[in-house]
């Protein structure tokens, strides 16, 4: 299976920028984050502790609708959850993230949104990352379909996603919390257990082996696993920001 | 509103004393666009334009929709721009602004009204169904002359985009799949491309595709579309000093020689990205071949 | 100044606050006073609002109020009150533009509907139908003044469109809604002799060699489903869903019918024809909210236990989920939770879990508030099949 692909900070006008490629989903997000940035127009909205932190996601080919809003609160209640708002300089600011969708099919009206879900999330912890917006911690995030036959399928495509029975998406901080669950179409809770375990397993390469003793294959090790792909990216990028430094050595 | 950062008195001065000089920030002749920089997504019509440091993606999009009541043979085409925050800071997420509607209107009247795209071959049935063309523009970083880059992006995106083939069969539309029919370009009439320039020190000094610093520091712009054969279908001078009647005439010579250069330039990319696509597909063919004999044996 | 004298000489100042107040200015505190009391009062952990973690607010319903809908029902949950009505609207498929397309592509297109269900296919068919053509329109407006903050002729705001999404979203993925009560057929007169077939009416069907002329879809219902929220007072959601749900159990469709002489719908007005709608299930939507004892967690700057060191020091750790939670409530969590539960034969199935907004529920919580949806299941269904 070919992994995702993702750089940060390819663009120049924002303070952080990323852009995420997911070649099982087809889609392909291009994230930029401006904060602490001034909110003139928000300033009722502005609390006097703790940043604001706004999300927007903007389509590829239609016009935002209901669907957008819906995804924004959700990406808001999460990114927001990791950002350290009570840093110095972030108080009464806003930390503006901004989300186009810039390849991949149009999620349709009143569609769910999970099979785009986890791109969007991962795009925007990069573009913070790159934005260097203090976070407590970071998260990776899969999405799992579950077919007629019972069986799993990760990274579903967008037509194997509407067959699929039940569709879950699932991140995990960097310690293992589970920050964000969704989960529709009609499945029991043993069934969402065995797909959290295995949710556990992709995105933290944990070898979590099950009762009879099988271990995913190929998850199991750290490189991997989502959040070793999201740590090889970070770590790829302060490379290459630091090659003069390691050139002089 | 959030504003973009103010120029400088000093730094105003400093780019009007040099032109005086023809001398450019970044080096550049008064007629010379900074270097442009087009490419093509895995689908079709998915156009990512770099020219210097602004930075434009467009995609183009189609879908079968009722035509207008009024206009029962015509297919509807729109071009929409909206401007977010990734472009630059100043701009706020799901706020219209002067610049949005500025170069909504230019993109709209260079190519839409010009009938660039030939809206009637876009008609499947009289009056039922028929093609709705959608052009996006996603600003992704802002380095000045936004009219001209997206210009360019979506006349690129328009030539390099294909729709699915349509046929019409007892009164019913069948629309084929990418892998069944080989999608039909779009009837493109011409070319035209928006070429704005910058006026100074009382239009004594004009240059084209300005960076932001310096359509900061200009007192007025000219913009001019038109195609390679040389047709003018657009040309504003809208506010600013008053501009030398005779620059634009001279200038309109220099939107000429530009506008069949960077045809020229996108016919370049076009050609070359078709090539690599038909060698994909052959490859993939061949190797459909080889399935089909592994099977016989 | 003779005047406050003598007041502060008649009461002296009280040191403690009325509970009201003290609610407003502490109001993390307020709440968490009520929960943990303190051993020795020997009080039960209660919340604010007097009701226990996993108690919803007491529920009404009222089906059929409105008039001029085809489908109406009140649902109050405590102090938040949502009205839905559902309105029907014809559309004819000459104006559906995607209608008369057929994608080559894909293996199942619009056009097999033409042959009256066959049962397995029926549920694809039922999703291509209604959400290919937008055939369910949920829209839900939070009304002026139903809770401080809503002022008159502003856009809907962003919990609205997200509200009116969700509603959307799990009309589609529970398939509440049938597509086969929103289909208005055509059953062209059956002319068995050639002679009759090739005279008139039957030319412009399309007649097959094979048995009498087929039944044809002409128009659709369009459900327009508006949900009012007049006052709000923490989880719309609920009250919404549930809104929803009484009012299209309550909606009737007349009868209709594609006259062929007149080219259109007719419809019939005699009440006696209308229909119900079958639905599929009644799933029911029960939200949480997850209040934490330490008001500073999640901003301090102290290093966050991992998830297994969070599980063992879980007795140790402050916080409780709360059920159906209040606006009281909902402004001090950030983590909510919700679960929509439906029950086949007894049997609970999750049709739909979220959870967002914090790190501390997780699977031991959540099957608990699977538990408690399921027990609220039976609650809601006594009280919507009274409504």
């Amino acid at each position: 299976m070919v992994g995702p692909i993702a750089s940060l900070s390819q663009l120049h006008r924002s303070d952080g920028s990323a852009s995420y490629k997911c070649p099982a989903t087809g889609y392909s997000i291009l994230g930029a984050v401006n904060g602490p940035i001034e909110l003139p127009a928000r300033r009722d909205a502005l609390k006097p502790e703790e940043a604001t932190v706004e999300v927007f996601v903007k389509p590829g080919t239609t016009t935002g609708g209901v669907g957008e809003r819906y995804i924004e609160g959700i990406l808001r209640s999460v990114l927001g959850k990791i950002v350290l708002g009570r840093e110095k300089g972030f108080p009464r600011r806003g930390v503006v993230i901004t989300l186009a969708i810039v390849g991949g099919e149009n999620v349709a009206r009143g569609d769910n949104y999970l099979t785009i879900l986890p791109a969007l999330l991962h795009t925007g912890l990069l573009a913070m990352i790159s934005a260097s917006v203090p976070l407590s911690m970071t998260f990776s995030a899969t999405l799992l379909g579950v077919t007629e036959d019972g069986d799993i399928v990760r990274d579903p495509s967008p037509t194997a996603a509407k067959a699929a029975v039940s569709l879950h998406v699932f991140a995990f901080s960097s310690k293992n919390h589970l920050l964000l669950n969704e989960s529709e179409g009609r499945f029991g809770f043993d069934t969402w257990e065995y797909v959290r375990e295995r949710a556990l397993s992709i995105c933290q390469g944990e070898t979590t082996a099950s009762a009879d003793g099988d271990v995913a294959m190929g998850e199991g090790t750290a490189s991997a696993s989502v959040s070793g792909f999201i740590r090889e990216t970070v770590e790829d990028q302060i490379y290459s920001d630091y090659a003069y430094k390691l050139d002089s050595i | 509103m959030s504003k973009e950062a103010q120029l400088s008195i000093a730094e105003r001065d400093f780019i009007l004393e040099a032109l005086c000089e023809n001398v450019r920030l970044d080096g550049r002749k008064p007629d010379d666009y900074r270097p442009l920089n087009i490419s093509f997504g895995e689908e079709y019509g998915h156009v990512k334009l770099q020219l210097g440091k602004t930075n434009i993606i467009v995609r183009i999009s189609a879908e079968v929709t009722k035509p207008r009541e009024d206009r029962p043979f015509d297919g509807l085409f729109n071009i929409n721009l909206e401007l977010s925050a990734m472009g630059s800071p100043a701009w706020e997420n799901g706020r219209t602004n002067d610049i949005e509607a500025y170069a909504t209107n230019i993109l709209d009247r260079i190519i839409r009204h010009s009938n660039a795209l030939d809206t009637e071959s876009l008609c499947i049935l009289k009056g039922v169904s028929c093609w709705s063309i959608r052009a996006d523009v996603h600003i992704i970083d802002y380095d000045g002359n936004i009219t001209d880059a997206a210009c360019i992006a979506v006349m690129a995106g328009l030539q390099h985009f294909r729709r699915p083939d349509a046929v019409v069969r007892d009164g019913r539309v069948i629309v084929y799949g990418v892998e069944q029919r080989v999608p039909v370009p779009l009837n493109i009439t011409h070319k035209p491309l928006s070429v704005t320039f910058q006026t100074y020190n009382d239009s004594k000094h004009v240059i084209v595709d300005a960076t932001l610093k310096e359509e900061q520091a200009a007192e007025g712009d000219i913009v001019i579309g038109m195609n390679s054969a040389g047709d003018v279908c657009y040309l504003s001078k809208y506010a600013g000093a008053p501009a030398d009647a005779m620059a634009i005439v001279n200038k309109t010579n220099v939107a000429w020689e530009k506008v069949k250069e960077i045809n020229a330039a996108i016919e370049k990319v076009l050609q070359a990205d078709l090539a690599k696509r038909a060698k994909i597909g052959m490859a993939d063919e061949s190797r459909a071949e080889n399935d089909r004999l592994v099977q016989i044996e | 100044m003779a005047s406050s004298t003598t007041a502060s000489n008649l009461t002296p100042p009280s040191l403690s606050l009325p509970p009201s107040q003290f609610a407003r200015l502490q109001p993390h505190a307020y709440l968490l006073a009520h929960l943990s009391p303190p051993p020795a009062s020997n009080q039960p952990s209660i919340r604010a609002n007097g009701r226990a973690a996993s108690q919803f607010r007491v529920t009404s319903a009222n089906a059929g109020s409105l008039t001029h809908t085809n489908g109406s029902a009140v649902v109050r949950i405590g102090d938040t009150a949502a009205v839905c009505g559902v309105r029907a609207e014809i559309l004819h498929t000459k104006d559906i533009a995607s209608w008369s397309v057929l994608q080559a592509s894909s293996e199942h297109n619009l056009d097999n509907s033409n042959y009256a269900g066959v049962s397995e296919s029926q549920d694809e068919e039922d999703r291509g139908h209604i959400q290919d053509l937008n055939l369910l329109v949920p829209n839900l407006s939070l009304s002026t003044g139903c809770a401080p903050g809503f002022t008159p002729g502003a856009p809907p705001s962003a919990l609205a469109q997200s509200l009116s999404h969700q509603l959307l979203s799990l009309l589609h993925t529970t398939r509440l809604v049938r597509a086969e009560d929103l289909r208005i057929w055509y059953q062209p007169p059956n002319l068995e002799s050639e002679e009759f077939g090739n005279a008139g009416e039957g030319m412009d069907v399309d007649t097959e060699e094979s048995g009498g002329p087929e039944r044809e879809i002409k128009a659709f219902w369009v459900l327009y489903i508006d949900v009012m929220i007049i006052s709000l007072a923490g989880n719309p959601f609920d009250a919404a869903w549930a809104s929803v749900l009484a009012a299209l159990r309550d909606t009737k469709l007349p009868r209709a019918w594609w006259d062929a002489d007149n080219e259109t719908v007719l419809c019939s007005d005699d009440v006696a024809d209308a229909r119900k709608l079958s639905l599929r299930g009644l799933p029911v939507a029960s939200s949480f909210c997850s209040f934490e004892g330490d008001a500073a967690a999640g901003w301090r700057a102290v290093v966050i236990p991992s998830a297994e060191e969070q599980k063992q020091k879980k007795s140790a750790q402050r916080r409780w989920i709360l059920a159906d939670p209040d606006g009281y409530e909902e402004g001090l969590s950030q983590e909510r939770a919700s679960v929509v539960v439906d029950k086949e034969n007894g049997k609970t199935v999750i049709v739909k879990m979220e959870k967002h907004g914090g790190w501390t529920v997780d699977s031991d919580d959540l099957r608990q508030l699977v538990d408690v949806s399921a027990q609220r299941w039976d609650e809601m269904k006594r009280i919507l099949d009274q409504c």
